[in-house]
């Protein structure tokens, strides 16, 4: 019998339904669990535990790559802390957006270690890993029906981005890993994955509300940072059939009615809906109460099921090899004058090392203590006495940005200006070399929600290879 | 009042790769409301401090946590080459001297 089995034979028949803990033990796995709340969730006997591994934020780099961005060292330490747990209370365990982006590639070197950790803790279960890399065709057919729409700023996609783009994956909700369990899966591992679904895809199989089950999933899916002081500490949501109840496992974080009703800003453009695959969040309708001085009781969200399934895509392309050069200056005359000085030294570089006109590359310079962090409308009232300059060249080819910016480097060094006064050189470079490869550049090319012609397609997205351990 | 003197939270954020926002929480609700009526907290207003147009800009008031949530088009999809900011966590700075 799985996991999800025994569970659903526990509350079987039970009216209205027991509360149901789930434990979200972490909203970034690999990047190091806090082990004492951790504990202090699992010895709260959770029926679920959730991790969440991924998130668009770090950039097109993963994506575009298949690499990610977590250690496998601290991966596999996570992944043991969590399958050890899961296993000795025998609950089902899911993790979702593997290895940051939740691509195939990275998916599977996930599993890898995960076979690794349980072969060493000598652990046996039914593992389900679902994929999420989208069929290009699929994705081609959906831009010719015209059922694929931009999110926010981004073009509409065309044939050739779906094409070009290095991976494409797309976001599951709850139907893949309601599959998953339905072939008796004890461990889900899942690619690319709403953040929600990893927390409410149990609760809503056991039948408990779905609104009140993706507002906790919603809250929870990024562990204590809800609360005051916000935290990376496991969080653990206790769901009935009316609503549910937070607390953080570390006891120095609180969850009070505000730190709780503010989490439904962070990261959203829209504070008052969340949208799934097969339906939308409204939240405006809820209402945050204190239990006590740490726990808040939430309920009143709706949930409003979608006629037609939909699927968030998000795709990167290669843009280039990227260098970059890192140096600092304290001359007030350079720093007065560094935009025009920068203007003149890429040109001096385009003299020297023409740009292919089938590929030319790109310079970007940021110029820190001015406008390096911010693109300011304005330049400062008054000149820092020292600024940082990050140089960067996007090329064909590495060895192409690694000449580039060399040339860059040495002409910016000693380029003359009216009125300089540092003849000895106009940059102090804290490193040396002071230029190096940082490895390909990508960008995001896909961020769309694609519509399915029959909601029926989802479960042909994200196909499920059962194994086990 | 300035509103890095008013506020108790500024901050900013992708909202996924094209979208960033920036949450301006309050703890009092006085605080919040006098900042939703202010006549310098506007669309126009904020979109001339980043250099966009007040189309690009929506303010959403959040009365439940005290809140105003800006929500802006990112010039740059995150992490596109010449980006500044991937995460679009340190954008606030332009309304930090804003005067309510």
């Amino acid at each position: 019998m799985s996991a999800f089995d025994k569970l659903l034979a526990s509350i079987s028949g039970q009216s209205p339904r027991p509360p149901l803990r789930v434990l979200a033990a972490s909203g970034q796995l690999g990047y190091g669990i806090p082990e004492a709340a951790l504990k202090a969730g699992i010895a709260r006997k959770p029926h679920v535990i959730g991790a969440d591994m991924g998130s668009i934020d770090p950039g097109p780099a993963y994506l575009g790559s298949g690499n990610m961005a977590t250690s496998p060292s601290m991966t596999a330490r996570d992944l043991r802390l969590v399958l050890t747990a899961a296993r000795q209370l025998d609950v089902p365990l899911l993790i979702g957006s593997a290895g940051t982006a939740g691509t195939n590639s990275q998916l599977h070197a996930v599993a890898e270690i995960l076979r690794q950790v349980a072969a060493k803790e000598n652990l046996h279960f039914n593992l389900a890993l679902i994929e999420a890399d989208m069929p290009r065709d699929v994705v081609v057919e959906a831009v010719n029906g015209g059922r694929t729409q931009a999110i926010g700023a981004i073009a509409a996609l065309d044939n050739d981005t779906v094409n070009d783009a290095a991976n494409i994956v797309g976001q599951m909700g709850v139907e893949a890993f309601h599959r998953a369990l339905a072939l008796g899966a004890d461990v889900i591992l899942a690619g690319r994955a709403c953040d929600t679904a990893v927390f409410s895809a149990v609760p809503i199989l056991l039948g408990y509300p779905a609104g009140e089950a993706t507002h906790m999933a919603k809250i929870i899916e990024c562990s204590s940072i809800c609360c005051i002081p916000g935290g990376r500490d496991a969080m653990l949501g206790t769901l009935d059939e009316n609503g549910f109840v937070l607390e953080s496992m570390n006891p120095d974080r609180r969850a009070t009615p505000t730190s709780v009703a503010a989490h439904s800003l962070y990261e959203q453009a829209d504070p008052y809906t969340v949208a799934e695959p097969d339906g939308v969040l409204h939240v405006d309708s809820a209402q945050y109460e204190a239990v006590d001085e740490r726990r808040v009781r939430v309920h009143g969200a709706r949930w409003e099921p979608s006629p037609r399934a939909s699927v968030k895509i998000e795709g990167a392309t290669w843009v280039g090899e990227r260098a970059i050069l890192m140096a600092g200056a304290a001359d007030a005359r350079f720093i007065e004058n560094v935009e025009d000085i920068i203007s003149a030294v890429k040109e001096t570089a385009r003299d020297i090392a023409p740009p292919d006109p089938a590929h030319p590359y790109v310079l970007y310079f940021r110029h820190y203590g001015l406008n390096g962090v911010v693109d300011w409308p304005e330049p400062p009232e008054v000149l820092p006495r020292e600024i940082f300059l990050l140089g960067e060249c996007i090329a064909a080819t590495a060895e192409e940005a690694k000449a580039v910016i060399a040339v860059v480097r040495q002409h910016l060094l000693h380029h003359g200006f009216p009125g300089r006064l540092s003849t000895g050189g106009n940059l102090a470079f804290p490193l040396t070399p002071p230029e190096m490869s940082a490895g390909t550049a990508y960008r995001f090319s896909v961020y769309h929600i694609m519509s399915l012609e029959n909601n029926a397609d989802l479960s042909t997205l994200f196909p499920i290879r059962m194994e086990e351990l | 009042m300035k509103l890095i003197d008013s506020a108790r939270v500024i901050r900013s954020k992708n909202a996924g790769p094209t979208q960033m926002t920036i949450d301006i929480l309050f703890d009092e609700a006085e605080a919040f409301e006098q900042a939703r009526n202010s006549k310098n907290l506007t669309e126009s207003a904020i979109a001339a401090r980043y250099g966009l147009s007040q189309n690009q800009v929506r303010i959403i008031p959040y009365p439940a946590a005290n809140a105003l949530k800006v929500v802006m088009d990112r010039a740059l999809i995150a992490g596109t080459p010449g980006d500044r900011d991937v995460y679009g966590a340190q954008q606030h700075g332009p309304l930090l001297d804003l005067v309510l």
